[in-house]
């Protein structure tokens, strides 16, 4: 019987080297992740890749408040120069120092990487310098208090490991050098990226030696990864599939509000707008979007608690603003306008809407947290109202080109941002494509004082009085009702009940936070 | 000859128990999804009369104004009574017309490869040979993807996937025919080959016709469900049953099974019944079964 001891002898081998790895961990990821060049492609589940093996020298908190990263402090020297100072002993996997060359080089790398998305993060900077081996000195054209922010998005790669790298050394490992918690192991496209712990890293040693990201993205097929115990912890859990994991006892979630706001863009500029009509389909003397009156009924239609109770089964919170509560610039004396049909219907007669009109509202089917039920459930509220709606969806590779063309009149889109006057200067700034203004405007609400305001907050590097100044600069825009507004995410993870995790409030999903 | 086949058909056809009572059954399912807007509770198309917090409610629950929801609604608060009711028309109309204009394309062609032999004849079936090599599904897919979504699109994207089904039978059929006294001797009076098509050679092609026809209506039928369970087709406002069973997959996990049980259920005794029918009509109508008429 030898075969059958050669078995049990396989098992105990198996079993035994189970408990010596007991510290690996396996997550489940809901995205496809299509690079490890850091430089490369600007999206989260490239970047939260980047976050385990690189380090920028600003981090950003689990409010998504800016924090000390590789640079242990900065200073605007005066309105147009910044300072940084980088922390002593930094080292990269290899062992090699961290120095203000490496830093150099990787502005350099992300401004210059052909096709390269991390560029317009560099390009305000019109000066860079080391002063010495641990401080940087960087110029702008103009007063740019967003300096910290920009430089949050770019990784900083070792020069010696990554001086001339393509794209396909990072993905082979051979550039994947870094200074991150994680050292880089093994990246199979379409499937996992392997990491193994970094014992040096000067934020302290993660607990996992080893580290697996599976990409699962149907969800059914994720939520039964992690109950069948094939990962330890997933990201975006369905809504669906929420009471369950709740009432299980092997799991536990962490949740957070989300930076992800979902709101609703209405043509603002045009007089014929394409899908505005009225009840019976014939075209309307002037765009209704464009009162102020008819924005307001239409937010006041939208019973935003029951979207987020039955349709995002409480993943969510009503939304008043751009940027969700924790977030810098978040005004949160302006309140989620309260669900009152009645008013609306109102608003419309005094509007001169008395029977209300025609609209097709336009929404993605595969982008956000059930974005066509959220789209159906709106519309159903307007056309209690009078306003008859129809809904029209489609794969977000399909509406993002037809929204920016400026095909649709009342459109779906999720924001997240850094802080409120980031959103506004993104979403309803004036659109200015030299001074980087309103390229996701797709309504062109232009108002020359929210514009100046945005200008003069940028320009402040003081964040107390900027962070006021976003406010003002938010009331004025949500006064006019110039988005409505529907609700903020809630991001939730789940895991094992052994495992807890700091959840964040921009989505990343950090192995080294896991513990 | 098989055209005698025709009168008397339903006497003989009721003589199976099990095909009279599909038969009788569907006939109940398309009243009552002819009758829908009289008879559902709700028009599942109006958003105006959804009520959100209506949704997901078990079966028999009572909504907000106290209506009883006998089957559940959807995550939308959709009646599922009256979705499935409003969904079988969207199946019936998007199966029996689809089915009646392919069937016409392809008796039309089929019948003229046969009759014209030589190049016509070889252009349509080379190109029937060319659709069947490819699964309907993926045809359908690829042209509902480039011709966008509704219901009519749907109805095209039917049509070219069962045409070459009657194509080719039409063909076989006719072939058979074209031989017989009957059709020299049309000929020989000299009659116009439209003339000896339309009204000699087809109507004794149609009894195979038939058999195909009801066999691919359910076809049909399971094809427009599957692709609106993929997404593709109608719009989400306007489910039909395929879209209904897809809205309800997502919550089969969490135990609320009824959003794609009873559309399922419905779509399932609609097939199931016409397959029934079909088989009794293709033994009556097939000389080679003992019930047919030889």
């Amino acid at each position: 019987m030898i075969p059958l001891k050669i078995r049990w002898f396989a098992c105990a081998a198996a079993l035994a080297a189970n408990t010596v790895l007991a510290a690996d961990l396996r997550i489940g990821m809901a995205a496809d992740i299509t690079s490890m060049d850091p430089h490369a492609v600007n999206i989260t589940p490239n970047n939260n890749i980047g976050w385990h093996v690189f380090d920028a020298l600003v981090h950003v908190d689990a409010d998504a408040r800016i924090a000390p990263g590789l640079a242990q402090s900065w200073r605007a020297v005066d309105d147009t120069t910044w300072e940084f100072r980088l922390r002593r002993n930094l080292r990269f996997h290899d062992g090699s120092p961290v120095t203000a060359e490496d830093v150099l080089f990787s502005l350099e790398r992300a401004e210059k990487l052909p096709n390269g998305q991390y560029a317009s993060f560099v390009q305000r900077l019109t000066e860079k310098r080391a002063l010495d081996p641990y401080t940087l000195r960087f110029k702008t054209a103009t007063p740019y208090a967003m300096v910290p922010y920009d430089l949050n998005s770019i990784f900083i790669v070792s020069k010696k490991a990554a001086s001339n790298a393509s794209p396909e050394d990072f993905n082979s490992g051979k550039a994947m050098i870094g200074t991150g918690p994680f050292r880089f192991t093994r990246f199979a496209r379409g499937d996992r990226v392997e990491l193994a712990k970094n014992p040096a890293y000067w934020g302290g040693a993660p607990v996992w030696d080893r580290v697996t990201f599976r990409i699962i993205p149907n969800d059914p097929a994720r939520i039964a990864a992690l109950l069948a115990g094939d990962v330890d912890a997933i990201e975006a859990i369905p809504t669906p599939d929420l009471a369950r994991i709740r009432g299980d006892k092997r799991f536990r979630l962490a949740q957070k509000v989300s930076w992800r706001t979902i709101f609703f863009h209405a043509d603002q500029y045009r007089d014929a707008s394409p899908f505005v009509s009225d009840r019976a389909g014939k075209p309307l003397p002037k765009n209704p979007l464009r009162d102020v009156n008819v924005r307001l009924a239409i937010s006041k239609s939208i019973n935003r608690q029951a979207i987020v109770e039955r349709v995002m089964e409480k993943a969510a919170i009503p939304a008043s603003n751009l940027v969700s509560p924790p977030v810098f610039g978040h005004v949160a004396s302006i309140k989620p306008e309260a669900y009152d049909p009645e008013g609306a219907k109102q608003l419309l007669a005094r509007a001169g809407y008395p029977d209300g009109f025609a609209l097709t509202l336009h929404a993605p089917n595969n982008r956000y947290v059930n974005d066509d039920q959220i789209a159906q459930a709106v519309a159903q509220m307007l056309s209690r109202v009078g306003i008859a709606t129809r809904v029209e969806t489609m794969p977000i590779n399909v509406y993002l080109p037809k929204a920016r063309n400026g095909d649709f009149s009342f459109a779906m889109l999720g924001w997240g941002s850094f802080s409120g006057d980031l959103a506004l200067r993104a979403l309803l700034a004036a659109p200015d494509a030299g001074k980087g203004y309103g390229a996701w405007n797709w309504s062109r609400y232009a108002n020359a004082a929210l514009d100046k305001m945005l200008d003069q907050g940028f320009a402040t590097v003081d964040e107390k009085k900027r962070e006021a100044m976003a406010r003002e600069a938010a009331a004025v825009a949500l006064k006019d009702q110039a988005v409505v507004p529907l609700h903020h995410q809630i991001a939730i993870w789940a895991m094992k009940a052994n495992i807890n995790y700091v959840a964040r409030t921009d989505e990343y999903t950090f192995a080294h936070h896991m513990k | 000859m098989n055209a005698a086949a025709l009168p008397g058909l339903l006497p003989r056809f009721a003589r199976d128990g099990v095909a009279l009572a599909a038969l009788a059954s569907l006939g109940f399912l398309i009243a009552a999804a002819l009758l829908a807007p009289w008879i559902a509770p709700q028009n599942p198309y109006d958003l105006a009369q959804l009520d959100l917090l209506d949704g997901r409610l078990a079966p028999g629950a009572a909504g907000a104004d106290g209506r009883i929801y006998l089957l559940g609604s959807d995550d939308q608060g959709r009646d599922i009574v009256s979705a499935i009711l409003y969904g079988m028309r969207t199946s019936l109309l998007a199966g029996s017309v689809s089915t009646l204009a392919a069937l016409a394309l392809g008796l039309l062609l089929g019948l003229g490869a046969a009759w014209f032999r030589g190049w016509f004849d070889a252009i349509v079936m080379r190109a029937a040979d060319l659709q069947l090599s490819f699964p309907s599904i993926l045809i359908a897919l690829v042209l509902l993807a480039l011709l966008g979504q509704g219901l009519d699109k749907i109805i095209i994207a039917l049509i070219a996937v069962q045409w070459a089904y009657y194509a080719r039978t039409a063909r076989a059929a006719a072939l058979a025919e074209r031989e017989k006294d009957y059709i020299s001797a049309a000929t020989a009076l000299g009659l116009k080959p439209a003339r000896v098509i339309l009204r000699h050679l087809l109507p004794n092609c149609l009894p195979p016709m038939m058999v195909v026809a009801t066999v691919q209506i359910a076809a049909a039928i399971s094809l427009e469900a599957t692709l609106s369970f993929l997404g593709l087709g109608l719009p989400i406002t306007e489910p039909s049953l395929g879209l209904l069973i897809a809205n309800g997959y997502a919550y089969l996990l969490s135990g609320k099974y009824w959003i794609s049980f009873f559309p399922g259920l419905a779509l399932l005794a609609l097939i199931v019944c016409i397959n029934l029918v079909a088989d009794r009509l293709r033994d009556l109508l097939d000389p080679r079964r003992a019930g047919g008429a030889g």
